[in-house]
């Protein structure tokens, strides 16, 4: 008859697993960027030309499929808000690089609702980093 | 014996600091950060737009011009299609072109849709061309 061993308890060590748990946070917290955008559903216009955004952008404007306008995730009333958003924003940078401004909006948005946004958007000084999706 | 000198014989206790919720907290931060983050890179064209003034100064007769008209594309007033624009634009060689040399203005009808507006946009901003937009002059 076989004798089974008792094999002896070995103890999982989690003694680092706080260090290796604030490492992580510490990633996150260099790497992040807390989201301003809401999800909203709208379609994005395509282009060949589209790139991977490489700048930091100050600001993010958005209109949705309804054509309702927001600034940083915050709905506003029209492209004087937006504008003196950005304004608002762009005042104390020193760099063209910090000028970009985000801009998202549906692809089938008539001229009247996303022009004058685009044209606020200028007016203000920002750079128009215009959202959309590569086309194959 | 007084009791202040009891006191002073009193041993100090060798006291530990609990840290065996240490590393809860710490994963509930992550889970936070985690949520919180953005990671999706957006993809998008970039475009400096002069303002109204830069723009109005650049309309001269022999700057180049797109105008959009819902989905048809004229350039200088003759219709093309849009790989006849990027032909056209190239054809330009804007990027060793100098300041208002570089500008095109960009027109479109009130039924233009933003996914033509913004395709030829990028074919601007691709080909090294600032654009300046045309602003309808309001009807009295």
């Amino acid at each position: 008859m076989k004798r089974r061993k008792k094999r002896p308890s070995v103890p999982v060590p989690t003694a680092s697993m706080g260090d290796i748990a604030f490492l992580l946070i510490i990633f996150f917290l260099v790497c992040s960027d807390t989201s301003k955008e809401r999800s909203m559903s709208l379609d994005l216009p395509q282009s060949g030309y589209v790139e991977k955004t490489k700048v930091s952008v100050a600001a993010r404007v958005s209109i949705d499929k309804e054509g309702i306008l927001y600034f940083d995730g915050q709905p506003v009333e029209g492209p004087k808000d937006i504008e003196w958003g950005v304004r608002a924003v762009l005042a104390n940078t020193v760099a063209d690089d910090q000028r970009h401004v985000q801009f998202t909006c549906d692809a089938a948005l008539p001229k009247d609702q996303f022009e004058p946004v685009i044209k606020a958007i200028a007016e203000a000084g920002g750079i128009l980093e215009a959202v959309g999706e590569k086309r194959e | 014996m007084s009791r202040k000198s009891r006191g002073q014989e009193k041993k100090h206790r060798s006291g530990t600091i609990p840290t065996d919720s240490f590393s809860d907290i710490a994963f509930l931060l992550i889970i936070y950060f985690l949520v919180a983050t953005s990671l999706v890179k957006v993809k998008s064209i970039t475009a400096d737009l002069p303002s109204g003034e830069k723009a109005a100064q650049a309309q001269t007769e022999k700057t180049p011009s797109v105008n959009l008209r819902g989905a048809e594309i004229f350039f200088n007033e003759k219709q093309v299609s849009f790989d006849e624009l990027e032909a056209r634009l190239a054809a330009l060689d804007l990027p060793s072109q100098e300041g208002a040399k570089r500008v095109i203005l960009l027109e479109s009808t009130r039924d233009t849709p933003y996914s033509s507006y913004f395709q030829t946009l990028a074919a601007i901003s691709a080909s090294g061309g600032v654009v300046a937009l045309v602003q309808e002059e309001e009807k009295k």
